[in-house]
């Protein structure tokens, strides 16, 4: 007789209760955070509006605090627009091209640049480069500059430059350098992390980063321009990517996604339980000598080989030349010569003598030893 | 619920018309609707599973090597027509096929399935649970449920050796006396008197009984009767390796070679054969089916640290089907054998003198720590024959010798042959008997011995 050991709508949900309540709970508390969570935006860094660890806003507020003017600007327009005569600070030179950044340097004024070596020409014609960099650690200044000794020592590091001024030196070039330019200071900056909401407060850093841009009532901080997604990125044609598509691509895809599900679980539902049993185990019985073998092997037991050969041979032969087990050594050289009509020395050193010296010897021996016995067996 | 390969077609297709739709996002869940709504219309409709009623007949036990058969009836009560298939799930040693049986049974109606069982392990089989899934009129869905119908199948152990018991039943009658040279001896009793006939032995003519009959009368004489044989089965760690080439290939027989790492010679490995249990239980029932034809009373005792099977006091006519039920689950234990338990054992279950044969490993290291200690205890009530099955693929490392590599791997053939002589001889020096052969020859070696023994009068 049989019985059904499927489970009922009714045991599903008695089973099951407790995880669909907890997954349910879990579910809520997700949506409700979330939803009730500021919406998490990009870091950007040494931005004066950014409140993250990489932002710079404390800076910006500091320099306010001083009556700073500071102007957050994130296009080569809007910086050229805010006119002449203030401090102009670029973080992010490496999004500029050649020609945006000749109409910055137009730009008359004091200049502080960070990091990045996109451009340096064009902007900091006097000052130069180095092939290697340094890393980013808290430095002294080591240097005349009043700005940095004023600072002591500060979190700097970075790409290292050689001009007339050089502070916070690494191995070969400095990290901070100075010099004057066509309509104002120019200064360049191997690293900006000192000027980041995370490291301000720490060495001089905040000191360095005021004397560096408190020098003019005004300051143009130029930051990155917003990058659109890749995807609504223009072509040549004017239309982006998600224009060209058909309008049903997306949905089909989704389709797509559903045929798969579908398809996933056509392939994956059993047809009833896998069946598992102890199975007993294989071992082959002749493993055990074959592992002594190997041992003899490895190690060439010449020695031993040839006195077990030597004994499982004489075990053999003493009864058939009509010896009782155990009889003397000349007794069976003897009587196994006689039978075989080889040399009885010969046969003494076969059963009895020195083991071989080398592998070849062995094999010898022990085909000699088998040639006795079928001798012996025949005759 | 289970879904078909129609439904995910159907599901494709629904790619290519949410496509080429002037308004994908109708399409697309119109699409999904009618896909749903096709689902569980066919879920409805489809024959209930829950409802379906089994019944089994067949075999149940099943002689390895054979092929055995097990039907399924099953009883649809329900309403509707259940279509689709079924999988009756038995485990991967039970050799059951097919794996899958197509079904259909109308309403009201039942349809009988023939499962068959090719069973490639001794020991008991049972089938885990019938699974039943139930297709829709539309072909799209459909219901799933499992029953549970137990039914197991006892796999017993071939008895391979029984070609052998014609041959030795010859020889046992010759001992019994339908042979004409009769003669007393030690191992016979007195039979009979019956008149004397020509060709009969004169020194067996009875004086003084013809004296009284005024007729000539010889006394005849028979091998004696009714004596005990208790054959104990080693179920230890030894038992377990294998040893020759399986006449009846067994589960995890596969020729595959080792690892190339573990392999240092690229010789082919031999095929793992049968372990040394199996080809003891053959010659432990060519034994038995001998000694009950010559009328002793044959115990079976097997025992590893426990005693894993006993069977006593079976009839001459049942004893070998006693026999094959109690080894058919015997495994391999791979635990070392406890001899002196084993021994006490026997002397507990063995009042009376009897013969004692011991199917084991002559393994000099485990004989030497675990039987010889106590064998005194044994040998000194009961008359005790210690059988073991040797290795073929030893003797035939021992015989090559045609590399320095080979010559390395005969010396340990070697050794290890030494060992056994040595057991041996100090096993018979305790005056045990012992059959030493190779796989196919042990169970008539064993055989002859026994008859050997009975012809001498040693029982």
């Amino acid at each position: 007789m049989s019985v059904s050991t499927s489970p009922t709508t009714g045991s599903l949900w008695r089973a099951g209760r407790f995880w669909i309540v907890l997954g349910a709970l879990v579910a809520v508390t997700a949506i409700i955070g979330v939803a009730l969570a500021p919406g998490a935006r990009e870091a950007r860094r040494l931005d004066p509006a950014d409140t993250s660890l990489e932002g710079s806003k404390a800076l910006a507020e500091l320099l306010r605090k001083r009556g700073v003017t500071v102007d957050r600007v994130d296009s080569i327009e809007a910086a050229l627009a805010k006119g002449e005569g203030r401090l102009l600070l670029v973080t992010h030179t490496a999004y500029f091209d050649w020609q945006q950044l000749d109409q910055l340097a137009q730009l008359q004024g004091d200049r502080v640049i960070v990091g990045g070596l996109d451009g340096l020409g064009v902007l900091a014609p006097t000052i130069t480069p180095e092939s290697e960099s340094a890393r980013v650690r808290s430095r002294e200044p080591e240097c005349d500059l009043p700005a940095a000794r004023a600072a002591g020592s500060a979190y700097l590091g970075g790409e290292l430059f050689r001009g007339a001024n050089g502070c916070y030196p690494g191995e070969k070039g400095s990290a901070l350098v100075q010099a004057p330019g066509e309509g104002g200071t120019v200064t360049v900056l191997g690293d900006g992390t000192f000027m980041t909401n995370q490291y301000l407060a720490e060495d001089g850093n905040a000191a360095l980063a005021l004397n560096l841009l408190g020098t003019k009532p005004a300051v143009t901080w130029l930051v990155r321009p917003d990058q659109p997604p890749t995807g609504s990125l223009a072509g040549p044609g004017g239309k982006s990517l998600g224009e060209l598509m058909p309008a049903t691509v997306p949905w089909a895809v989704l389709a797509a996604c559903l045929a798969v599900l579908v398809t996933a679980y056509w392939r994956g539902r059993r047809l009833g339980p896998v069946v598992a049993e102890k199975l007993p185990v294989v071992v082959r019985a002749a493993e055990t000598v074959e592992g002594r073998g190997r041992l003899y092997r490895a190690r060439r037991a010449r020695e031993r080989a040839a006195a077990v050969l030597r004994a499982g041979t004489i075990d053999r032969l003493t009864p058939r030349v009509g010896l009782a087990p155990g009889a003397g050594q000349h007794e069976v050289v003897a009587a196994v010569a006689v039978r075989t009509g080889q040399d009885a020395h010969q046969v003494g050193g076969a059963l009895y003598g020195p083991p071989p010296a080398d592998d070849a010897g062995l094999v010898a021996l022990a085909r000699y030893l088998e040639f006795i016995e079928r001798i012996v067996r025949e005759h | 619920m289970a879904l078909t390969g129609r439904a995910a077609l159907v599901a494709a297709v629904g790619i290519v018309v949410v496509l080429l739709a002037p308004e994908p996002a109708f399409a697309l869940l119109g699409w999904l609707l009618v896909l749903a709504a096709a689902i569980t219309a066919d879920l409805v409709l489809a024959g209930s599973v829950r409802t379906l009623r089994f019944h089994r007949s067949g075999d149940n036990l099943v002689r390895l090597g054979q092929t055995g058969t097990v039907e399924l009836t099953v009883e649809n009560p329900g309403p509707r027509t259940v279509r689709g298939v079924l999988r009756d799930a038995w485990p991967p040693s039970a050799g059951a096929a097919p794996r899958e049986l197509k079904l259909d049974v109308p309403a009201g109606e039942r349809r009988r399935l023939v499962v068959t069982l090719n069973p490639t392990r001794r020991g008991d089989r049972a089938s885990a649970s019938v699974t039943v899934r139930s297709v829709g009129p539309l072909g799209l869905a459909a219901r799933q449920g499992a029953h549970s119908v137990p039914w197991s199948v006892r796999v017993l152990p071939p008895f391979l050796s029984r070609k052998h018991l014609p041959s030795r039943l010859a020889k046992l009658r010759e001992l019994e006396g339908q042979h004409p040279a009769l003669v007393r001896g030690q191992g016979t009793e007195f039979d009979s008197l019956r008149e004397y006939v020509v060709g009969d032995d004169v020194r067996s003519i009875d004086w003084r009984a013809s004296a009284r009959r005024h007729d000539v009368v010889v006394r005849t004489w028979r091998p004696e009767r009714d004596r005990r044989v208790l054959i104990v089965l080693d179920t230890g760690r030894t038992s377990a390796g294998r040893v020759g080439a399986a006449p009846v290939p067994l589960t995890g027989d596969t020729g595959r070679a080792p690892l190339e790492s573990l392999a240092p010679t690229d010789q082919a490995r031999p095929v793992p054969g049968w372990p040394r249990l199996d080809w003891s239980m053959d010659a432990a029932l060519l034994l038995a089916a001998l000694a009950a034809r010559a009328g002793d009373r044959v115990d079976f005792l097997a025992y590893d640290r426990a005693v894993r099977a006993w069977v006593s006091g079976a009839s001459r006519t049942e004893l070998l089907t006693a026999l094959v039920n109690a080894m058919a689950p015997i495994e391999a234990e791979l635990i070392e054998a406890d001899s002196p338990g084993m021994v006490a054992n026997i002397l507990s279950r063995a009042k009376r003198r009897c013969l004692v044969v011991l199917l084991t490993d002559l393994n000099a290291s485990a004989l030497d720590e675990g039987l010889m200690p106590v064998l005194p205890q044994l040998s000194s009530r009961h008359l005790v024959l210690v059988a073991g099955v040797s290795d073929p693929a030893v003797a035939d490392m021992a015989g090559r010798k045609d590399t320095a590599e080979e010559v390395y791997d005969a010396a340990a053939a070697e050794y290890t042959r030494i060992e056994r002589r040595r057991i041996t001889a100090r096993l018979r020096r305790h005056g045990v008997e012992v059959v030493d052969a190779a796989p196919e020859d042990i169970a008539p070696a064993l055989a002859d011995a026994y008859l050997a023994l009975k012809a001498a009068g040693r029982l």
